[in-house]
């Protein structure tokens, strides 16, 4: 009897899996060291606690090219951190009869927002189209632009096709519209610089790429930019009134945050620094062309979003002809023990756009720790599925 | 985690630290995150301090100050400054439970002078 082969996990967009050593160790010393409970009180585990944090902070502020890490907060993910955004700028940036643009590849973490702020704000929405090719088209910004456009939101990579948008380019011609990056499959990956790419609110997660645990992610909000508060409560600070402090971080960190994951959050970018950027973006770019190169060989599989000589991440959608896309990641992960993910991918306008509403799609997503016998299986296990 | 007495004993001598043989200034700032980052600059630039809980004299805020010799005092204004630390108040330590406020006039002046 032959054993088990290895799970392959090929869902890393939605989580990346396995995390660097030095994220589980870090996770599991600080949480046999220390009380978790930061800024609160004075004793050593409490200062101690609040260093981790600071640190993490610190080295998200360098990783961005923030000029102040204190204008990064903290949330539990990037659709917290979204929601803070998007929410937080009513009534102060963004009023009834005011306009939106954002882009066809949204998820929905920006999208039920908005759409909830068009049906009781009046607020009105505009949608950038996508090419041919599965990318957003920038080049039509201009023209959607008016003079209440107050808010610009963008997908920096889908998470269905791994298409990446032209972030810069946004910037540039964003007027004076607030511009707010969503870079949840992005950071980590791509490189993000707040300045240059003129960005005022930079919404990231701490489970994907950054490689840390569920529950941690944040925002960079730009200086002078203010958003209404999504919680309040206890900050450590200004504890004499019962007023919510008005600058960052604290204004957005009510209550006893995720010290763990903040501090597995803070090992993850030091190992993303250390590896390096571009080596990941090139190891993740070849297991993605190996992928895309191979996979078009099989008649019966139609992928979806960028070519292979694209600037793409390695999300890639399809489907295999004759099957519906939940018997084929039921099979993958029954039959070969390869884990994708299927569905919509909570991204109903990206399927609107390629025409695979509502089915979906199956998706692969590979991360730094795939290999490309990983690939080469993930392909054999597809060729055998549409061909039975 | 358990220390033992030789541990204890250890931290009560480190914590005696020398800055308290001079006078002293704590500075207040707006959280705990500007306090690390002002601890940040200072131990960069080799400058004494303690971080610690905000006297109960000076606020009822559950926060951390920063307290340093008055001899650093122009040093540490520049350096916050420099970073961009907005200083919530700073005071100059009378006695063990006594602190007396230093005026922004005076603040301001040091920093220039």
């Amino acid at each position: 009897m032959s054993a088990k082969p290895a799970p392959i996990y090929a869902d890393n967009a939605a989580t990346s899996f396995p995390k660097p050593r030095e994220v589980i160790d870090t996770v599991s010393s600080v949480l046999g060291s220390m009380s978790l409970s930061p800024g609160r009180s004075a004793h050593q585990y409490s200062l101690e606690c609040s260093r981790l944090i600071f640190d993490t902070r610190e080295a998200l502020a360098d990783f961005f090219n923030c000029p102040d890490s204190s204008r990064i907060a903290f949330t539990c993910n990037v659709t917290e951190a979204l929601n803070v955004g998007i929410f937080g700028l009513l009534g102060r940036v963004l009023h009834p009869g005011d306009h939106v643009i954002t882009t066809a590849l949204e998820h929905n973490s920006v999208m039920r927002p908005l759409r909830y702020l068009e049906k009781t704000s009046g607020i009105s929405i505009s949608i950038l189209p996508v090419s041919g090719d599965g990318e957003v088209m920038v080049s039509e910004l201009p023209r959607l632009m008016r003079d209440n456009t107050r808010l610009i939101v963008a997908n920096h990579v889908s998470n269905v096709t791994g298409a990446v948008a032209d972030i810069e380019a946004i910037g540039r011609n964003k007027g004076n519209a607030v511009f707010m990056v969503d870079a949840a499959q992005s950071a980590g990956v791509f490189p993000i610089d707040v300045v240059s790419m003129n960005i005022d609110m930079l919404a990231f997660t701490g489970h994907k790429s950054l490689l840390g645990p569920t529950g941690s992610g944040g925002f960079y909000l730009r200086q002078g930019l203010s958003l209404r508060p999504l919680k309040m409560g206890g900050t450590g600070s200004n504890s004499e009134t019962e007023i919510q402090p008005d600058f960052m971080p604290d204004c957005h960190e009510a209550g006893t945050p995720n010290t763990l994951g903040i501090a597995g959050l803070g090992a993850g970018v030091g190992f993303v620094n250390r590896t390096g950027l571009a080596a990941i973006r090139e190891h993740e770019q070849r297991l993605c062309r190996l992928f895309l190169e191979s996979v078009g060989q099989i008649k019966e599989i139609l992928v979806f979003g960028p070519a292979a000589d694209r600037e793409r991440a390695a999300v890639i959608s399809l489907r295999v002809k004759g099957k519906s896309e939940s018997e084929v990641a039921q099979s993958l992960d029954r039959d070969f023990h390869i884990m994708v993910r299927a569905g919509l991918h909570c991204a109903p306008g990206a399927h609107r756009t390629m025409g695979t509403f509502a089915d979906g799609t199956v998706r692969f997503s590979f991360g730094f720790f795939n290999t490309e016998a990983d690939v080469t299986a993930c392909l054999t296990a597809l060729e055998i599925i549409s061909k039975n | 985690m358990s220390h033992g007495p030789g541990d204890n004993q250890q931290k009560l001598i480190t914590m005696w630290s020398p800055i308290q043989q001079t006078p002293t200034c704590v500075v207040i700032l707006f959280s705990i995150h500007f306090v690390l980052k002002a601890e940040k600059f200072l131990k960069r630039n080799g400058i004494s301090h303690d971080v610690i809980p905000v006297p109960r004299e000076i606020s009822s805020d559950c926060g951390m100050a920063v307290e340093f010799s008055c001899l650093e005092k122009e040093r540490v204004l520049e350096l916050l400054a420099s970073a961009d630390l907005r200083i919530a108040g700073l005071y100059r330590r009378d006695g063990k439970n006594s602190f007396k406020p230093i005026s922004a006039e005076q603040i301001t002046a040091n920093v220039v002078n």
